[in-house]
């Protein structure tokens, strides 16, 4: 006798998961029977169409609410928001990799690459602890491997710094889970708000550890110390993925977790410590930043402030919220996307234009580069005309008036501190006198140029038209 | 013929798993060999696998053995890349104690 467990239903909640994996499987394929001097191209068109039917797939699902699996696998408004976002983020990482990465390496981290976003999206919809740890282990085993494929020995030395913590933090969470599981006796994240849980002494401590390591993924301050160091060593196409997709992972896993699986009493002791950590976020990213002479590690830096803006906008716990914090985080994802851009049109495989003296007197090279540089980089500090700017406006206004001024006035203070290292870069491309003589790289990448064009369309477009998909608030069931 | 086992209070499992993973967390924490720190890791991961089998006995609920099934198999690919990164490291460095692979700081 068969019983049919799951129904169609069930199998079309994850089919753009599938259609990503199995493209990661497609793509190793066909890089063997391609061309020597193709599978570039091949391996990249694959990998975006893919992910491009993936994003369609997964738009369509978009108003829709259905649990599937029992609750391992919840579709909603929020589910299909973070998803998207995080195809939009590993589409820009893998063109960034086409336009400058190395011809052999090219199929498999194309694949790597898709196995990662798959990771990243089954967390974006899991609302049990089983799926969010399989999501988040997905995610990190590929990006242990994509930060050691250069032939650098600082990736080299990223990697293992990054899969020793990592795997660290995995262990706390994982632990926090166990006694998740312990306290409430299942592991849905929706047994979790009966109001008898919180009365476990399992709960608390689970709690904080799962917390724990959720703030590591999330690159929170007192688990922040990998950040530069990973980003730094990782080729550039990785860290940008790495700088989005982990990020937006993370947060959503965190966002279900602090909006709809808490006991209504517990919410507001046991998140207390996360606002206080994503302010402290926003002043060690920001006073990190003024140290920093390379891009790569400026922009970890600058991840771990933004990630503490867009953390304390879900504060209030209002849905309102939530919107902001959303809508901070795609303008992120465009202007940081946008400013790695950059820097991977000033590098070839071989030369990474990071460092900041390599883009000394770029405004007179290359006028168009840098206007678009000091685009970004204004728009990360929040200037005026720019998403950032309305990005940093919503989060200061929810925050003022779900009673969080104190994170309101940290961000004011974090923004006024960051200005000085972002101008700073902008200072050198500007500087006419250069100090030494630089090596101007110019990889031939169109694709490079597409991207950066649609990360600037990005932010413009949401400065003048600030949409907030109204359908976000996450389920559990 | 029936075998009764002999009952262990669940705190007993707790506090085993409790002082397994402490011994993982003081592993990562204080030694220097990449290889010691990854079955360090190794404990925390199956100090957490230990708690969910006895809470999965206490609840009655089978989800907590499909829980460590999945660990076992994410320990064991996370194994085989942490291995290979090791050895990639020390490939290029000649050795692998971790104090001496900084070149990058700050």
């Amino acid at each position: 006798m068969t019983t049919n467990l799951y129904s169609q239903a069930d199998w079309a909640a994850v089919t753009p998961l599938f259609v990503v994996g199995i493209t990661a499987l497609v793509v190793l394929l066909a890089d063997l029977f391609a061309k020597r001097h193709s599978n570039r191209y091949v391996s990249l068109l694959l990998g975006v169409l893919g992910l491009g039917a993936a994003a369609v797939i997964c738009a369509q699902s978009y108003g829709q609410n259905y649990a599937a699996f029992g609750g391992g696998f919840v579709l909603g408004g929020f589910t299909v928001v973070f998803e998207e976002i995080i195809l939009l983020a590993a589409g820009f990482s893998l063109v960034l990799y086409g336009a400058i990465g190395s011809e052999e390496r090219m199929a498999g981290v194309v694949a790597l690459m898709l196995w990662g976003t798959s990771g990243a999206m089954l967390m974006a919809g899991a609302a049990n602890l089983m799926t969010i740890f399989l999501g988040l282990e997905l995610l990190s085993l590929a990006l242990y491997c994509l930060c050691g494929l250069a032939a650098r020995a600082t990736a080299r030395e990223a990697a293992l710094k990054y899969l020793i913590l990592s795997s660290a933090a995995s262990g706390f969470m994982l632990y926090g889970m166990a006694l998740l599981f312990g306290a409430s006796g299942s592991v849905a994240l929706s047994a979790l708000t009966a109001a008898s849980v919180a009365a476990s002494p399992f709960f608390w401590m689970g709690c904080g550890l799962f917390l724990v390591g959720l703030t590591f993924k999330l690159s929170l301050v007192p688990f922040h110390v990998w950040a530069p160091d990973v980003y730094e060593g990782a080729p550039l196409p990785v860290t940008a993925f790495m700088s989005v997709v982990t990020k937006a992972g993370a947060l959503a896993v965190f966002a279900r977790f602090a909006y709809a699986a808490l006991p209504s009493g517990a919410a507001a002791h046991l998140l207390l410590p996360i606002w206080i950590v994503a302010g402290a976020s926003m002043l060690v990213g920001n006073l990190g930043m003024l140290a920093q002479t390379d891009i790569k590690r400026l922009l970890a830096y600058s991840g771990i402030a933004q990630i503490g803006y867009i953390v304390a906008a879900l504060a209030g716990g209002t849905s309102q919220g939530l919107r902001y914090a959303i809508y901070y985080l795609v303008a992120y994802t465009f202007m940081n996307l946008g400013a790695f851009a950059v820097v991977a049109l000033c590098s070839t495989d071989k030369e990474e234009g990071s460092h900041v003296a390599a883009l000394h007197g770029l405004g007179y090279r290359r006028p168009a580069l840098a206007a678009a540089m000091t685009f970004f980089l204004l728009a990360l500090a929040g200037f005026p005309p720019t998403a950032g700017f309305l990005g940093k406006v919503f989060i200061l206004a929810t925050n003022v008036g779900s009673g969080y001024a104190w994170l309101a006035a940290l961000l004011i203070i974090g923004t006024a501190i960051s200005l000085y290292a972002y101008f700073k870069v902008i200072r050198a491309m500007y500087d006419r006198a250069p100090s030494h003589r630089v090596v101007d790289v110019r990889p031939v990448a169109p694709l490079a140029w597409l991207s950066l064009a649609i990360c600037l369309a990005g932010v413009l477009v949401m400065t003048f038209y600030p949409l907030t998909p109204s359908n976000v608030l996450p389920l559990v069931k | 013929m029936t075998q009764t086992l002999l009952p262990v209070a669940l705190a007993n499992y707790v506090g085993l798993s409790a002082v397994i993973f402490f011994i993982g967390v003081a592993g990562v924490m204080l030694r220097r060999n990449p290889l010691v720190m990854l079955m360090s890791i190794e404990l925390m991961w199956n100090a957490a696998n230990l708690l969910f089998l006895a809470f999965a006995r206490a609840w009655m609920n089978d989800a907590g053995h499909i829980f460590a099934f999945l660990v076992i198999t994410v320990a064991a690919a996370e194994a085989a890349i942490g291995l290979a990164i090791v050895v990639a490291v020390f490939r290029t460095a000649r050795n692998v104690d971790v104090d001496e692979v900084a070149l990058m700081k700050g």
